[in-house]
């Protein structure tokens, strides 16, 4: 009954001072009014309301208040208030209140609000006590559908800030300020309940946790986590209640949400004992938590760092309870990793993430657990083994290896172990490095106390540099000073000396089988070819036929270029028979594609030499005989070969304008005339038929299993596409164009191998490209002649 | 990107025989000279203001010019050839008379030393007639002064580094053999004083910095071998530079003490820093093997050059780590 009186009386005050505030234009009038409305929020010993009459205005008056003042925002009286009058009894109505209540109309009104008034309302913390009002209460009092809304203003705090606010936006509400933010309050709210805990008071963390929840579901974890993460792995080092609260906490997150704070967490912890901490045996309680932890991180996706990898297996083997999980994860991953048709159809950087974590797993086992396994071990060994050597890329057949390798040398097969030879990459580094232990272990303890230890690490390590310095036998004035020139000349003298005749040259091309001194004929070929023209004209068809069915035997080293390089100067010293050679051979039987490129690149090298000016072309030969020379004697020829020919441009140009400054052009003669005839085909016919016949090939092998094979296919049409000409695309592979492209499409799409990904791609543009050409411009003559 | 490695600032041509000793004299009044000795007995005295051979000097009966240096500045030179001759001439103001001659009766390669023990007062190390053995003779006087013979087989002399140390006691000995390695010999006791195997191959040339107390020797074989020697005189090994190609003819530390040259078989010339014996530069010129190196003794440090003489008769000279002028 007394109650009953309170709320009536409470009810009568605040409907009298709305009134007032809706019409008063006194603004003293408006003050007592917004002076009553505070007395009941005043919580001070000096209050004027009773108990009762407080939490009867915060139950049933708080928000609609609130909503008065701020849909009076444009009223007479706010504008007449001074400034401090202004923030004492209008803003501080807003901070004074239940927090929950003040934070929903502050965001409803935040478009005619001041911003102000959020801004404070976030930097005093107000959140933590929302947060922590919700852990007082045990039971829900308010609506679900009142916690689902305030749960959203919260977690999207940054996005309606934004939108409403658009370019007025403060640097407070950004995400980058405001998650942090909300991490500081969320742990002072634990804070609060490990005090209240310790005090014997119940809480509940559940709002915490779906707070939690809710933003690393929004994709906000990283930040959020990033200040909550070390935080938590500091206090949960000596403190039993700290861990219960995070256990606790981590029960509480609703199921739909575990995934994204689990992965955010491992992310973000130092640690595989961190992480035990901080989630404790969560693992074996949630079936969620599980699924995500020992199958998705592992084997469904592969984007993280190795870090996270051995975070996660760490935190497996600590624990004796945990450890049965880590002996199923290292079946699953074994078997993964020996599947073969993973090995063909799985990205490669997906295999080496399996690959890591089957290392990982295995270094992480006892002898004793090996010794178990074995069958099982085993049996991935010697399958996965073969799939993976049996595999075309390098980078898979390593893998093989150092994985084989190391499960040979734990698994004591009678003393036998596995050795492969290989060459050390990165990759493979990498792989090897992970069973180095102790890579990952947390850089320590209390803040406080290690910046301590750290300053006094620095004290010590610069007093060591000290003594270093003054230490008589130290390279104060080492060999560093000094600049290195560059070495890269200083190669190995081999014994034979290269040919001096041509003749000596092809018969060593023909008939020697002492690979230093094909080497050393090969690579002088060039410059006895175009040093001696007399002497290469009479052989120079005999020595084409032979370079032209040369192989790289020996592995010569940059094989292929000095075979066209000579082939070129053969063609252009000789032209017209070598050119008449190679265009009959080009058309014979028996020749393969690679050599039939040759005959065209030399062609091709050859006639852009010849329709060179002259003079230009016989400076371009001095060039490359003097390059050739082993040791040229700069100081024999002191001036530049440049020089000389450039005097000699000077002396021989007739100037017939003098009067006229400018750049006399010169019709010098070329040489590419009287080949020119040999050379003329109608080649782009030819290039259309060769590029239908190259489609019609790869076409059977475009799904071949093998990448290579299929990069191999990409690389073909790819270059079908970019030579052949656009006329000829639509007209003769017209019935086979619309195939290709939903089959590149379909590559494009959902090819393992990124490589292939980017070349389908590429032969996607070029095809549309090149069909947009003809269509816009059907006339247009498709090679220039 | 490093700089490209330097040519030479410019080159000796003329005379007419491999080079198979360098000696600069650049510290006096006078015009910097360099000295060389031919394979084919000619001393010749290169202007190198003028860059021409100022003096040539038929000695030695038309026999490999091995080894040559100057006494008292420029005026008097010594010079040691495979007539099994070491002669002292005197080329002050023009003139070149043989004024003394000592026969070594040794039939190597091995290159004399010598060292200024008082004013006009030499000691003179050279390989004598018995293969093992080391004769030290005083100049002027070509008093004997010891005998040097080890215990052991260990083959020719191959090299000889002559010191005074700055500790005062007596002079000093270092000498390479044939089967690698490098002893030391204290000549006043006529002791050896230690020994390394410092190359599985012949010693062929060695350098000693007597500041640092360090030394470096090269072989026949790709690496040059650094060694040091302890208070108590024991030589100790320390690390090895592996070169790209086998042989080197001769190792020159130039005065400063931060430059190590090698004239290598394989016609360059190499430079490290000697502290740490780092590669610097691959100097490439020279068509035949590198016979001699040497870095001129001028006194201001930035005119100090590198010459090189090799079998294809041409003197190089470079420019190399300069301060002021380092552009190579």
């Amino acid at each position: 009954m007394e109650s009953l009186t309170t709320n009536t009386d409470v009810r009568l005050t605040v409907t009298r001072c709305f009134r007032t505030l809706k019409s008063s234009t006194d603004s003293s009038d408006i003050i007592t009014a917004l002076r009553t409305l505070h007395s009941y929020l005043d919580e001070g010993p000096d209050s004027t309301a009773t108990s009762a009459e407080r939490a009867e205005f915060r139950r049933a008056h708080y928000s609609s208040a609130l909503q008065l003042l701020v849909s009076n925002i444009q009223a007479d009286w706010l504008h007449q208030l001074t400034a401090a009058q202004r923030a004492e009894l209008w803003d501080g109505l807003f901070l004074a209140g239940p927090p929950e209540q003040a934070l929903l109309v502050l965001m409803d009104a935040i478009g005619e609000l001041r911003w102000v008034v959020l801004g404070k309302f976030l930097q005093r913390g107000r959140l933590a006590e929302l947060l922590w009002s919700y852990c007082l209460e045990a039971a829900p009092s308010d609506s679900p559908q009142l916690r689902e809304t305030l749960l959203g203003r919260i977690s999207a705090l940054p996005d309606i800030t934004a939108n409403k606010l658009q370019l007025n936006n403060r640097a407070l509400f950004r995400p980058q300020q405001y998650y942090p933010l909300l991490a500081t309050e969320m742990l002072t709210a634990l804070e609060h309940t490990c005090q209240a805990l310790r005090a014997g008071t119940d809480c509940n963390l559940t709002f915490v946790a779906q707070t939690l929840g809710k933003v690393c579901i929004q994709g906000h974890g990283g930040l959020v986590l990033a200040v909550m993460a070390p935080r938590l792995s500091a206090c949960t080092r000596s403190d039993m209640v700290w861990q219960r609260v995070c256990w606790k906490l981590l029960e509480n997150v609703p199921q739909r949400w575990m995934e994204s704070v689990l992965t955010g967490l491992v992310q973000a912890v130092s640690g595989p004992d961190a992480l035990g901490r901080i989630i404790g045996n969560l693992v074996l309680t949630n079936k969620k938590a599980q699924f995500v932890i020992t199958h998705k991180l592992l084997l469904l996706q592969y984007k993280y760092e190795t870090r996270v990898l051995r975070i996660i297996l760490g935190y497996l083997a600590a624990d004796r309870d945990r450890r049965p999980l880590l002996i199923q994860v290292l079946r699953s991953v074994s078997q993964a990793w020996a599947n073969s048709s993973a090995v063909k159809h799985t990205p490669l950087e997906q295999q080496l993430y399996v690959s890591k974590a089957l290392l990982l797993s295995v270094s992480l086992l006892k002898d004793s657990e090996i010794q178990e396994l074995r069958s099982e071990l085993l049996q991935c060994m010697l399958g996965g083994m073969q799939t993976h050597l049996d595999s075309n890329v390098v980078r898979i057949r390593h893998m093989g290896m150092v994985i084989g390798e190391y499960l040979s040398s734990r698994m004591d097969i009678n003393g036998t172990k596995l050795k492969f030879e290989y060459d050390q990459d990165e990759e493979t580094r990498e792989l090897l490095s992970l069973l180095a232990p102790g890579a990952c272990d947390e850089p320590e303890a209390e803040p406080t106390a290690e910046t301590a230890e750290s300053a006094q690490n620095a004290s010590q390590t610069t007093s060591g540099a000290q003594a270093l310095k003054t230490d008589p036998d130290s390279d104060l004035d080492s060999d560093d000073e000094l600049t290195p020139y560059d070495m890269s000349g200083d190669q190995e003298i081999s014994k034979a000396s290269p040919p001096r005749y041509l003749r000596d040259c092809l018969e060593i091309l023909i008939s020697s089988e002492d690979p230093v001194r094909v080497e050393l004929s090969l690579k002088a070929a060039e410059s006895l070819v175009r040093k001696n023209s007399f002497a290469a004209r009479e052989i120079s068809v005999q020595m084409s036929k032979v370079l032209l069915h040369m192989d790289d035997k020996y592995n010569i080293n940059g094989f292929l270029y000095l075979r066209q390089a000579t082939m070129v100067a053969l063609t252009v010293t000789d032209c017209i028979p070598v050119a008449h050679y190679l265009t009959t051979e080009f058309y014979s039987l028996n020749y393969s594609l690679r050599q039939r490129l040759d005959i065209l690149e030399v062609l091709a090298l050859a006639a852009q030499e010849l329709s060179k000016p002259v003079t230009e072309k016989k400076a371009a030969s001095i060039s490359s005989a003097t390059t050739a020379e082993s040791t040229p004697y700069p100081g024999d020829n002191p001036v530049h070969w440049q020089q000389v020919v450039e005097k000699r441009i000077q002396s021989k140009t007739k100037r017939l304008t003098k009067k006229v400054n400018q750049p006399v052009t010169k019709a010098t003669p070329n040489r590419y005339a009287p080949v020119n005839i040999c050379l003329i085909h109608d080649t782009f016919l030819l290039a259309a038929q060769m590029g239908c016949a190259l489609l019609d090939f790869v076409w059977a092998v475009r799904y071949h299993a093998d990448q290579m094979v299929r990069r191999g296919v990409l690389f073909a049409v790819c270059s079908v596409f970019l030579s052949m000409p656009s006329q000829n695309l639509l007209v003769d592979i017209s019935d086979q164009l619309f195939e290709t492209r939903s089959w590149l499409a379909d590559v494009a799409e959902g090819d393992p191998d990124a490589d292939c990904r980017s070349l389908a791609v590429q032969s996607l543009v070029l095809l549309d490209k090149s069909l947009k050409k003809q269509l816009q411009d059907p006339q247009a003559p498709t090679v220039e002649t | 990107m490093s700089r490209p490695s330097p040519s030479p600032i410019y080159t000796l041509r003329g005379a007419g025989g491999p080079l198979n000793t360098l000696h600069f004299s650049c510290q006096g009044e006078g015009t910097p000279l360099l000295f060389s000795g031919s394979g084919k007995g000619a001393i010749h005295i290169w202007n190198l203001n003028s860059r021409r051979a100022e003096k040539i000097i038929e000695a030695h009966s038309g026999n490999s010019v091995i080894w040559v240096s100057t006494l008292q500045s420029a005026d008097a030179l010594i010079s040691q050839g495979r007539d099994m001759q070491v002669c002292w001439w005197d080329v002050s103001e023009g003139r070149s008379e043989l004024v003394e001659s000592v026969r070594t009766g040794s039939v190597g390669y091995c290159q004399c030393s010598l060292v200024e023990m008082s004013p006009a007062n030499y000691l003179l190390a050279y390989a004598g007639e018995q293969t093992e053995e080391i004769k030290i003779i005083e100049l002027p006087s070509k008093t004997a002064v010891c005998t040097l013979v080890p215990e052991e087989k260990l083959g020719m002399v191959m090299c000889l580094k002559l010191w005074q140390p700055d500790s005062g006691s007596g002079p000093l000995l270092l000498a390479g053999y044939e089967n690698g390695s490098v002893l030391l010999w204290d000549v006043t006791q006529r002791s050896k004083l230690s020994q390394v195997k410092a190359h599985p191959e012949p010693v062929m040339c060695l350098t000693f910095d007597t500041t640092s107390l360090r030394g470096v020797s090269g072989s026949s074989e790709k690496t040059l071998s650094s060694w040091r020697l302890d208070g108590q005189s024991n030589l100790q090994l320390q690390d090895c530079v592996t070169l790209v190609n086998p042989g080197v003819s001769q190792l020159c530390i130039r005065m400063d003490r931060k430059l190590l040259a090698s004239a290598g078989w394989d016609h360059r010339i190499r430079v490290f820093g000697w502290k740490k014996l780092r590669p610097l530069a691959v100097l490439q010129y020279h068509t035949d093997m590198v016979l001699s190196v040497a870095f001129s003794d001028h006194r201001d440090p930035r005119q100090r050059v590198l010459a090189a003489g090799s079998k294809d008769q041409r003197i190089s000279l470079w420019s190399v780590y300069n301060e002021g002028t380092d552009t190579g």
